[in-house]
Order: structure tokens, then C-alpha cells, then sequence
């Protein structure tokens, strides 16, 4: 290899290594700051159910079945609500329904299933407020 | 693509999985370590079950790689007459026999990004199959069961620990990037130092 083309290669690489350290590394930032603020969710006991309630996790690569099981919902209940039939849908994400079935407004099948498990959750249970512990009263020194 | 990966993996499980991970394993950019650690999360939620999801991945993903170190294998003969005479293949043999095993370890599951090129590599550079096996499925088991392990304990958080390591592993190829550059600059910089002060010497 040629002295120029040789300093071409090793200018080229220290720039391009540069570039990506400096991308990926605002981004690495940015997601560990993310990631930081969440702990991992406890697991529940032995052979307990817990759902999923948070219907902001829900992504339209998702299928009805798998929200159904997920959010513990009838799936039927979905399918009604989206006015489809479940036959020959369930292998199909949120995505490919709304194109297959609501093209002309994107997002639909989205926002109808979030709102649907959303009313399907039990409400969230109030915590109730702390109790008052009383002062502590003296206790009598005890006489011999 | 990622997208449509999910929703087939959700629908058919393992075998779709190990099936994503053997042709990924190939040279095909599939977004590998995505979609392991949403597999996790998936064992967690019960949908898929964890040891058959995760021997599957793990069989298919090192079938993958000693097929593609075959490929490299098998090229062999005409990347070597080719090559063979050159002192900058004769170095880079030398040092692959020294560096392959971490090599292979490291870009197992840190920097995913040149695992083919470096499968390749170990097998048109003659790096022992039983070697090559040994650091493959180290790494492999990190991979897998690690970063698989990371979506279970995370669960329907598994985004956020997947944007972090994919990330991570950009970050990784770029200071390797960088690192090899300032490598080859220092050589560099010494040769002509040597070259110069023979030259002094000479007159």
C-alpha cells in the first residue's frame, strides 16, 4: 500500500471512528438517563397473575391475541369493539389490520384497542392515607 | 422489519426466532440482540416458554456461525493465492492467531456489528474449528442468556434495556474503529521515525 493511500485509510478510519463514538455515545447517554429511572418490576409469587396495566406499552406490531393474554382481555371483546371478526385475524398485528380495515384513518385500530383494555381494567385502588400513631404516654415508674 | 419480526416470533415462537437468528448469523442484518431480549420479556409473560426458547435460539445462532466460519473455510484456497504473498495478509493471519479467541468472544455479544467479517475471517485464516467452537459459544451463552435474561427481569420494559444495549454495542464498533486507526497511525508514525533516522545514519 502507497504512503497516501495508507494515510488516506488511517485518517479515514479516525473520523469515522470519531463519528460513531460521538453518535452512539449521545445516544448510549441518553437511554442509560432512561434507563436508570426504572427498576425491574418484582415478580410475582409462585403461580400468581398478574397483568400488564399500562396500556402505553402497547405497540401496533402487536396481535390481539397476544394484547388479549397480555392485558388478561377477552379477545373477543377487542374484535368487537374494532367491528372485525376474529376469523382469519389473529395472526395479524394492530398494523395490518388498521390497513386492512381502516386505511383511511391511520392509528385507529391503536387508539381503539388502548381505550378498550383501558375501560377493561379494574380502576386503579386507592391507597389510603397513613394512620396517626398517637403520642407515646408515659409509662409509671413501677414501685417496689 | 423489526416490527414484522416481533409479530411473527409472537405468532410462531422458537422456531421462527431460531430461524431469524441462524440466517442473521450469515451476514443477513436482522436486528439480532432486539429481538433476543424481547424474547425474553415474552418468556416472562408466559408466552413462549424460556429453556426451549433459548436452547433453540442457542442451536441455531452457533449453527449459523460455524456455517459462516465454513464459508470462510471454504474460500480459503482462492483468497490465499490471491493474498498469500502479501506481508499485510502474513501479518494479519499472525495477529488473528494471537487476538481470534477474544475476537470471537467479544463480538458474540458486544460488538455484534462485525461477528460475520470476524466468523469469515477465523475460517480463511485457519483458526481451529475446536477454538473457534470453544470462544463461539461462550459468547453465544452471554448472548442469549444474558441479554434474554435482561428482557425476563425487565418485562414489558424490555424496550428500554434494548435501546441501552444496542446503543452500547454502536458505541463498542466505534471505539474499536477508533482504536485500530490510532493503532495503525502510532505504526505508522514509527516506520517513517525508523525509516528517517536510518537515513541519518546512512549519510
Amino acid at each position: 500500500m502507497t504512503s497516501s493511500r495508507q494515510r488516506i485509510l488511517i485518517t479515514g478510519l479516525i473520523l469515522f471512528g470519531i463519528v460513531i463514538v460521538g453518535f452512539f455515545g449521545w445516544r448510549t447517554f441518553h437511554a442509560f438517563r432512561e434507563f436508570r429511572g426504572h427498576r425491574p418490576p418484582l415478580f410475582p409469587a409462585e403461580g400468581a397473575v398478574v397483568p400488564e396495566t399500562d396500556v402505553e406499552l402497547i405497540r401496533d406490531w402487536m396481535t390481539i391475541g397476544f394484547l388479549s393474554k397480555t392485558y388478561r382481555t377477552p379477545p373477543d371483546l377487542l374484535y368487537k369493539a374494532l367491528g372485525i371478526r376474529p376469523n382469519g385475524n389473529e395472526h395479524k398485528s394492530l398494523k395490518q389490520l388498521n390497513d386492512e380495515y381502516f386505511p383511511e384513518t391511520p392509528g385507529y385500530v391503536l387508539k381503539t384497542v388502548k381505550a378498550e383494555i383501558q375501560a377493561w381494567l379494574p380502576p386503579p385502588t386507592e391507597i389510603s392515607p397513613p394512620t396517626k400513631i398517637p403520642p407515646s404516654t408515659e409509662i409509671p415508674p413501677v414501685s417496689p | 422489519m423489526s416490527d414484522f419480526l416481533l409479530t411473527q416470533i409472537i405468532n410462531y415462537g422458537a422456531p421462527i426466532l431460531g430461524l431469524v437468528l441462524f440466517i442473521g448469523a450469515l451476514g443477513v442484518p436482522f436486528p439480532g440482540t432486539f429481538l433476543v431480549i424481547a424474547v425474553g420479556a415474552f418468556c416472562r409473560q408466559g408466552l413462549l416458554s424460556w429453556p426451549v426458547t433459548g436452547l433453540v435460539a442457542f442451536i441455531f445462532v452457533v449453527l449459523g456461525d460455524c456455517l459462516s466460519y465454513s464459508l470462510g473455510y471454504y474460500a480459503r484456497d482462492p483468497v490465499l493465492r490471491r493474498l498469500s504473498a502479501s506481508r499485510q495478509w502474513t501479518q494479519a493471519e499472525k495477529s488473528f492467531q494471537s487476538w481470534g479467541g477474544m475476537s470471537i468472544f467479544l463480538t458474540r455479544f458486544l460488538i455484534t456489528g462485525i461477528a460475520v467479517p470476524v466468523n469469515l475471517i477465523a475460517g480463511t485464516g485457519s483458526f481451529p474449528f475446536r477454538h473457534f467452537l470453544l470462544y463461539d459459544v461462550l459468547g453465544e451463552v452471554i448472548w442469549i442468556f444474558g441479554y434474554g435474561g435482561l428482557g425476563y427481569l425487565f418485562g414489558t420494559q424490555w424496550e428500554l434495556v434494548s435501546d441501552f444495549i444496542s446503543n452500547f454495542g454502536g458505541f463498542a464498533l466505534g471505539l474499536v474503529i477508533l482504536g485500530v486507526g490510532i493503532w495503525l497511525g502510532i505504526r505508522r508514525l514509527r516506520a517513517l521515525d525508523a525509516t528517517k533516522s536510518k537515513t541519518q545514519e546512512f549519510q
